[in-house]
């Protein structure tokens, strides 16, 4: 019984990965939200670092090399900082609110406004 | 056993939990995510013991204490902490009392552990990332590191047993 709840977790775990990674695109578009709401659509490939009012206070998100990273977040345990640069995925600060994901141009529609 | 010294051990186990929550918090680690979740050896060892009444206060004792000392009472983490570690010691305990024999507390802290990370993910959704997208990409991780650090709790936990129950039950004051 142990080992069957064991296997069942490890081949759940290893499905889930190229699942996952479907939701990853190799994108060039850095989203940043805060509370949910879109505050910047930004290009992946153009250095620049902004400064995102989260929930908590002020995250900022330093774009380099292609590659993103939180620079500085007021939240408790830093982890989104200690993430460090990431060239897919996302990089989520549940404490201040602040999501930071790499996408595709896909699905323009459903944003307000593009700044960059 | 008297229910004097019952009540002494709950609470000696309780702030077992709390301490081992707060070292917990100074270890680092290589994945910003993962948490060892070395209090559910303590949760997991309540509850064989002395019961699921016992587990959940010792559950409730650790994450209000943990979150005033920390400073994060009602705060994401707090809500993060509560969800997960009701949801997995109400499981762990349904667990144990459906299959006695047939699980170990290997396969009690994995339920555990899953129930936990699936607990705080959906709560995250919830309450604070509303970006479906952002979820499903870190869940891979947590659902692998949960398995790990689900075994390696309920190893423990199945020492910790051997030893009170071979040195009888009162001297689970010494472990």
């Amino acid at each position: 019984m142990d080992k069957l709840i064991f296997l069942l977790l490890i081949i759940l775990t290893v499905i889930s990965f190229p699942l996952a990674k479907k939701f990853i695109h190799p994108g060039n578009l850095v989203k940043i939200a805060s509370d949910n709401k879109i505050a910047y659509v930004l290009p992946l490939d153009e250095a620049e670092t902004v400064t995102v009012k989260g929930a908590a206070g002020d995250s900022v998100i330093e774009i380099k090399n292609r590659k993103v990273r939180m620079k500085e977040s007021p939240c408790p345990n830093k982890l989104c900082v200690r993430q460090g640069w990431i060239e897919s995925g996302a990089i989520v600060c549940v404490p201040n609110r602040v999501v930071v994901t790499i996408s595709n141009d896909e699905n323009n529609g459903q944003y307000d406004a593009v700044s960059r | 056993m008297t229910k004097r010294t019952d009540n002494f051990h709950i609470a000696l186990l309780s702030a077992y939990a709390v301490g081992l929550h707060g070292i917990e918090a100074l270890i680092p680690t290589p994945v910003p995510w993962l948490r060892i979740g070395l209090a559910n050896i303590i949760t997991l060892t309540t509850l064989l013991l002395y019961g699921f009444r016992a587990g959940m206060t010792v559950t409730l004792i650790r994450i209000f204490l943990g979150s005033f000392l920390r400073g994060t009472f009602l705060g994401p983490a707090f809500v993060l902490s509560l969800g997960g570690g009701v949801s997995s010691t109400i499981i762990m305990w349904l667990a144990h009392i459906l299959f006695k024999r047939l699980l170990s507390p290997i396969g009690l802290s994995l339920l555990g552990a899953v129930t936990h990370n699936i607990a705080q993910l959906f709560l995250a959704y919830l309450f604070f990332v509303r970006r479906p997208e952002a979820i499903i990409i870190i869940s891979p991780v947590i659902l692998l590191l949960g398995t790990i650090t689900g075994v390696f709790n309920g190893m423990i936990t199945g020492l910790i047993m051997k030893r009170v129950t071979e040195s009888g039950r009162q001297k689970t004051a010494d472990f």
